[in-house]
């Protein structure tokens, strides 16, 4: 298949249909074994199907890896309220471009997924938050729930089970926080997007004060596949506590970048290497960030004994976060990137806490100041603590995320920003 | 059964008018390859994204745009919730939010003028001012800066004759420096109105922008 770079290393459960616009069609879908889980799924009960993905070990796959069966379990058993279902589909942590893919490229699993999503939790209304840019995908899913509708999937009295759910795509407006699962809730409500002080937790007072469950794409995408064939079979995959597959959206200095589908506990140098193809231009390699730039960024004798699931990036200083692989060779500039990235979260960050309010800016200030040769060793310490002060210390994890490129960065590449800062001495003297 | 009291079928406010054929969407010639030169259909069709805002007295929504708020209206538990899909709505429209916009908005979903500036102000899609015709926005977040973003930045510059986040003296280009696009492993992802452009590289940047010219050339 064409799509864009496959590998024979790859386990494509999600991904098989990359590529083939025929999958759009209900039609090929349901042809092809789509919406049969749905239809299990309904005639069991919903704790039925929260044990299955239980017994699966499905992880989220929105970047915390909490498993996704105990935070169904979470919702209240008792339907006194109604309850939501959110699914997440803000993709926009850089270097993370695998829902779009899933969304445009196979709407019905995400949709199928959803459903039978909801039915576990016990919710009426699925809400797809889908980012503002993606008008394509907005527009395929969109068309993909009119036709699940037609069809008698969606709606009232569901393929006769007597089970009602609506399904909604919500487009967003662009801002990345609110991928930020309160952050969310309160943009659905059409309010800012600004993420809640916890708890309560969503699964008590969520989207428009009911309980609510918030899912990201690729972890709705994988129940219809684990409610079908079951946990066991899912955890032929993977490790003991990462099983299944996962989708890897590798990019930077890489032959072959794109998303790949592979067990988790690959290795990330056989990632690069051979499923990518190697380096660009035959250059070493110098950095990966193995999960998006949120998480801390580890050196190439790191990579080399990295693995790609949630524990073995963790052994080696990092994280797996939603497995956004951004390859970096010896051409990179370290305190350029690093400062891109932390404009970043300047721009996005929402402005309610100030240790992230004010201490994006100035770290992206001070940053600056040392890519501009006027920086001085103090700066670097200056960084450290100011970081430091910005980890545990907010309402969401925003904050914490532009700790772990600019801390990483500063220990494993100090030498870097030590060369800016001596030029810029040098040519100060003189 | 189902306590909410709404129906919903499907995204907010689509109706279908403005979007691309049932071909065009679902064909098997679409997507399916990247291709290396910049434009090809990677995102839905243009939508009339782009449209100066002429008569700023005029009502509101009207006809086609008055049924689908309506529409939008049925889709939440509250008038709050359809504010951003309103937005989106006027912004199509008009073209950019403008303050009496907002106003608008306000009143038509029975909200404090200054609440709707604040939600307006937060979100970086609703364009405050007026934008030309073809708003190209370029990627230049990490993965796409390490792949040569930069200088495709300066490329639509030069081309486009103008500054960034300045507007062409024609109104046809406005050219700004984006945050990640999703699309990190085409890089560098340009978004012009709706539409994604992957693996632009600088050598590509005139085709594109003579491509766009002739589009609204033809408007006009
Ligand atoms: C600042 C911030 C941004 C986030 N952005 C996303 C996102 O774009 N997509 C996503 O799925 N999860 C995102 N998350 C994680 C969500 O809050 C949430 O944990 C996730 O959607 C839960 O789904 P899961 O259990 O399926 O992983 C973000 C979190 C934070 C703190
Ligand atoms: S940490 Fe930053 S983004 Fe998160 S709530 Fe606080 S100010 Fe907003
Ligand atoms: S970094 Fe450019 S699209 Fe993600």
């Amino acid at each position: 298949m064409a799509y864009p770079y496959v590998s024979d290393r790859e386990v494509r459960l999600l991904s098989t249909y990359f590529g083939d616009p025929k999958q759009r069609h209900i039609e090929t879908y349901v042809k092809r074994g789509g919406y049969s889980a749905l239809e299990k799924a309904l005639g069991m009960g919903p704790d039925d199907v929260v044990e299955i993905v239980k017994s699966s070990g499905l992880r989220g796959r929105g970047g915390a890896g909490f498993p996704t069966g105990v935070k169904w379990s979470f919702m209240p058993k008792e339907k006194k309220k109604a309850h939501y279902l959110l699914c997440n589909a803000d993709e926009s942590e850089p270097g993370t471009f695998k829902d779009r893919e899933l969304m445009r490229w196979d709407p019905h699993q995400l949709i199928e997924g959803c459903l039978i999503g909801a039915h576990a939790i016990r919710a009426q209304h699925v809400y797809i938050y889908c980012r503002g840019e993606f008008f394509e995908a907005n527009q395929v899913l969109a068309r993909a729930v009119e036709d699940a509708y037609a069809k008698g999937y969606i709606g009232e009295n569901i393929l006769d089970s007597g089970h009602d759910i609506e399904v909604t795509v919500h487009q967003g407006a662009g801002a990345y926080i609110c991928g930020e699962e309160t952050g969310m809730m309160n943009s659905l409500e059409g309010r800012r997007g600004e993420p809640r002080i916890k708890p309560p937790f969503p699964a008590a007072v969520g989207a428009f004060g009911k309980p609510s469950t918030i899912n990201n794409v690729e972890t709705l995408c994988a129940i219809p596949h684990i409610v079908k064939n079951g946990g066991e079979w899912y955890r032929q995959w993977g490790t003991e506590k990462s099983p299944g597959t996962k989708l890897f959206c590798v990019s930077g200095h890489v032959i072959k970048p794109g998303n790949y589908e592979l067990p988790l506990g690959f290795p990330l140098i056989e990632l690069i290497e051979d499923v990518c193809g190697g380096m660009k231009d035959g250059n070493a390699l110098k950095a990966v960030i193995p999960g998006g730039s949120s998480v801390p960024l580890i050196n190439a004798e790191e990579a080399r004994a990295c693995k790609l699931d949630y524990e073995g990036c963790v052994d080696v200083g990092t994280m797996l976060g939603c497995a956004s692989v951004i390859v970096m060779d010896e051409t990179t500039d370290i305190v350029k990137q690093v400062r891109r990235m932390v404009d970043f979260y300047a721009h996005e960050s929402c402005g309610l806490c100030t240790p992230c309010r004010e201490g994006t800016t100035w770290t992206a200030q001070i940053l600056r100041r040392i890519e501009n040769g006027k920086g001085t060793e103090d700066d670097l310490d200056t960084l450290m603590e100011m970081t430091q002060n910005m980890v545990g210390t907010t309402i969401c994890v925003l904050s914490d995320s532009v700790a772990a490129p600019v801390q990483s960065s500063i220990e494993k590449f100090r030498d870097e920003y030590l060369a800016l800062i001596r030029r810029g001495e040098r040519v100060g003297a003189a | 059964m189902s306590d909410v009291p709404f129906k919903n079928p499907g995204w907010a406010g689509n109706t279908g008018e403005f979007d691309l054929t049932e071909e065009e969407v679902r064909g098997d010639d679409f997507v399916g390859t990247r291709p290396l030169h910049g434009g090809h259909a990677s995102g839905a069709g243009t939508m009339p994204f782009m449209l100066p805002e002429t008569n700023p007295d005029a009502k509101l929504f009207e006809g086609e745009y008055q049924e689908r708020f309506d529409k939008i209206l049925t889709r939440y538990p509250d008038k709050q919730a359809a504010l951003l899909p309103t937005l989106a709505l006027t912004q199509e429209l008009r073209g950019y939010v403008s303050a009496a916009s907002m106003d608008r908005v306000a009143e038509l979903l029975g909200l404090s003028p200054a609440y709707v500036r604040g939600v307006t102000t937060f979100y970086t899609m609703y364009n405050k001012r007026p934008v030309g015709r073809h708003l190209v926005q370029v990627c230049t977040n990490i993965s796409c800066s390490l792949c040569g973003a930069d200088d495709v930045v300066e490329a639509f510059l030069r081309y486009t004759d103008t500054e960034l986040g300045e507007t062409s003296e024609d109104g046809n280009f406005t050219v700004i420096e984006a945050e990640c696009l999703a699309a990190c492993g085409f890089p560098t992802c340009v978004q012009i109105n709706s539409r994604y452009y992957e693996n632009v590289t600088p050598s590509e940047v005139p085709k594109i922008v003579e491509h766009l010219k002739a589009q609204t050339d033809g408007d006009s």
